[in-house]
């Protein structure tokens, strides 16, 4: 069996007691030791408990520094729970998710809080007495670890709340596929702590004593991430296909032999653009990891194999096999299973899936439901991904059901775009498109049913409700919009006239 | 070509890939600036300033461009 003591609490406290003199952290060029981690989580949690906080979630602010990720094991010692605040998300967006989770308590290292005072622990300015490690085991793995808020279709963020037992489930999961780190690797960290990836990117190395890497704030990520592989001998790192994609110009000048294991995750996987990494990284095992924040971090893996042909379709890998703490189950509209071969929604269950939605009744009524299988009745949650199962039982993905786009490997509901878009177009009508760019990378296009105008102050009001990746790149202007047999709004003929 | 003529040049690309019609370019400017300057728009703006100037960037380039002026100083030595 396995809990968030067994799991997490425990690995990472007795990593900070066997390895006090290794490298827990490299932040912007500088290193923090174990010994300096342990230190920093104590002064955090001697202050937590001096004020005495009763809220069990507390909003933290993520910046780039040991204090943000110390906050977070500080907190969890105390058994609370963290919400992600964006330094360069709009205040409004973040006051919405602030009111959503009823919190008045607020970690934040900055040297200047955009927060009101009275609501912030500053993290930044505490000084370190003793140490404060130990693990109460007083904690249910019921109580939430962290919330994070993504995007929502109906223009509001919706929240999802992760429990302990959760994480562990998940962390127990991710060992059972035998990646093997130990204390000598080095391992990328590149996603933001808005983005669950960035959970797995910490707790894999700060539970075997290794070093987590990440990546400051206003550097570009793909130049620096391609730079930290070759200078930092990187053994290990999750990332988005897409940083891939921006460093293929700039594969033989990256030497990547140091990589040991490699996930690829957030995004579909194109084969082709491995192999070719491939050729640049030849020590590297590549696997293509899937999953959405709801069941926590990835529920399906497919270890891509070096010298025989690979599962696709259209190009893409397969996201194989499920973890082993997730069942999945593909159903058709009536939430029937459907025969292998053919394609349906892909459901998940088990100890990683989500209890729901923070406070969204009609969200959790619509996004998960009970069904029986095999004499059990099992809580499943519906990822809206279209895919099936191969004869071997591994899945290929095929695509979305919605409106949903992955930009950069964050969720982006167009609906949510298209929502702001209406509020200032005040009548007008505003559709967006995911669509390719000659890159092959996502982008978005807002296509605006109006003679053409200044977009200025639309940007600019967009730019006060979203965080920027949520933006669209392209405007076109288009009257009337296309129509398709069923007087619907032809989103493919819009597809097709972004390139067109 | 003249250091002016390249702040030019850079000056009209910026403003269109980071959708911003004023922007003035600065030595000191940085992705931290421009809202809208993250992997997929600085990628855009790197593609757009290699097709303007008919040059190659290398990884080790990108590497150096902390700010807009590393970025200048880069194309006029790729120029000569």
């Amino acid at each position: 069996m396995y809990d968030f003591y067994s799991e997490i609490l425990s690995p990472v406290i007795a990593a900070i007691g066997k390895y006090p003199e290794r490298n827990a952290f490299m932040i912007n060029e500088k290193e923090y030791t174990y010994q300096q981690f342990g230190e920093c989580i104590s002064k955090i949690r001697s202050a937590l408990n001096d004020r005495n906080a009763k809220e069990q979630v507390a909003g933290l602010v993520i910046n780039d520094d040991l204090e943000t990720y110390a906050s977070i094991f500080a907190l969890w010692l105390e058994g609370k729970s963290y919400v992600p605040l964006h330094p360069n998300w709009p205040m409004e967006r973040i006051c919405d998710i602030l009111a959503q989770v009823e919190t008045g308590i607020i970690l934040d290292s900055s040297e200047n809080t955009r927060y009101d005072k009275d609501n912030i622990l500053s993290t930044c300015s505490l000084n370190y007495h003793a140490d404060h490690l130990e693990i109460s085991r007083k904690f249910s793995d019921d109580e939430l670890a962290y919330i994070l808020f993504t995007s929502g279709s109906t223009g509001k963020p919706k929240g999802v709340m992760i429990s302990r037992k959760n994480v562990a489930a998940f962390m127990n999961s991710f060992w059972n596929t035998g990646i093997d780190i130990d204390c000598e690797d080095r391992c990328l960290q590149c996603f933001d702590l808005t983005f669950d990836v960035s959970v797995q990117g910490y707790l894999v190395p700060l539970t075997k004593g290794a070093c987590c890497y990440t990546i400051p704030y206003g550097e570009v990520k793909y130049v620096y991430a391609g730079s930290l592989i070759e200078e930092q001998k990187l053994t290990f790192g999750a990332m988005a296909p897409s940083m891939l994609r921006y460093l293929k110009p700039y594969f033989d000048e990256i030497d990547s032999t140091s990589m040991r294991h490699c996930i690829l995750t957030a995004e579909a996987v194109p084969l082709a653009l491995m192999e070719e990494w491939r050729k640049y990284a030849p020590n590297v095992t590549l696997y293509d990891f899937y999953g959405p924040t709801e069941s926590t971090i990835y529920c399906t893996w497919y270890e891509l194999k070096k010298n025989e042909p690979n599962k696709t379709l259209n190009g893409i890998v397969s996201i194989g096999k499920p973890l082993a703490n997730v069942m999945a189950i593909i159903v058709d509209d009536s939430l029937e299973l459907v025969a292998e071969g053919e394609k349906g929604e892909l459901c998940v269950s088990g100890n990683q899936v989500t209890q729901g939605y923070w406070k969204n009744d009609e969200q959790n009524e619509k996004s998960f439901f009970v069904k029986n299988i095999g004499g059990q009745k099992r809580r499943f949650y519906r990822t809206g991904d279209l895919c099936y199962f191969d004869k071997d039982g591994d899945i290929m993905y095929s695509g979305r059901i919605d409106q949903q786009a992955k930009i950069q490997g964050f969720r982006v509901e167009l609906g949510e775009v298209e929502f702001h878009a209406r509020q200032w177009l005040n009548g007008k009508n505003a559709v967006c498109v995911a669509f390719n760019n000659e890159q092959g990378l996502t982008e978005i296009a807002m296509f605006i049913e109006s003679d053409k105008f200044d977009t200025v102050e639309l940007m600019e009001y967009m730019h006060s409700k979203m965080p920027s990746y949520m933006i669209p790149t392209r405007t076109i202007f288009l009257k009337p919009f296309p129509l398709n047999a069923n007087d619907k709004i032809d989103r493919k003929k819009l597809k097709e006239a972004v390139n067109g | 070509m003249k250091r002016e003529e390249i702040v030019e040049r850079l000056t009209l690309i910026f403003r269109k890939v980071f959708n911003e019609k004023d922007l003035v370019l600065r030595d000191d400017l940085t992705a931290n600036d421009v809202e809208t300057w993250d992997s997929l728009t600085h990628m855009l703006m790197i593609t757009e300033v290699e097709n303007e100037f008919q040059i190659k960037f290398k990884l080790k380039d990108l590497n150096k461009m902390k700010q807009v002026g590393d970025l200048i100083s880069i194309v006029e030595s790729k120029l000569q």
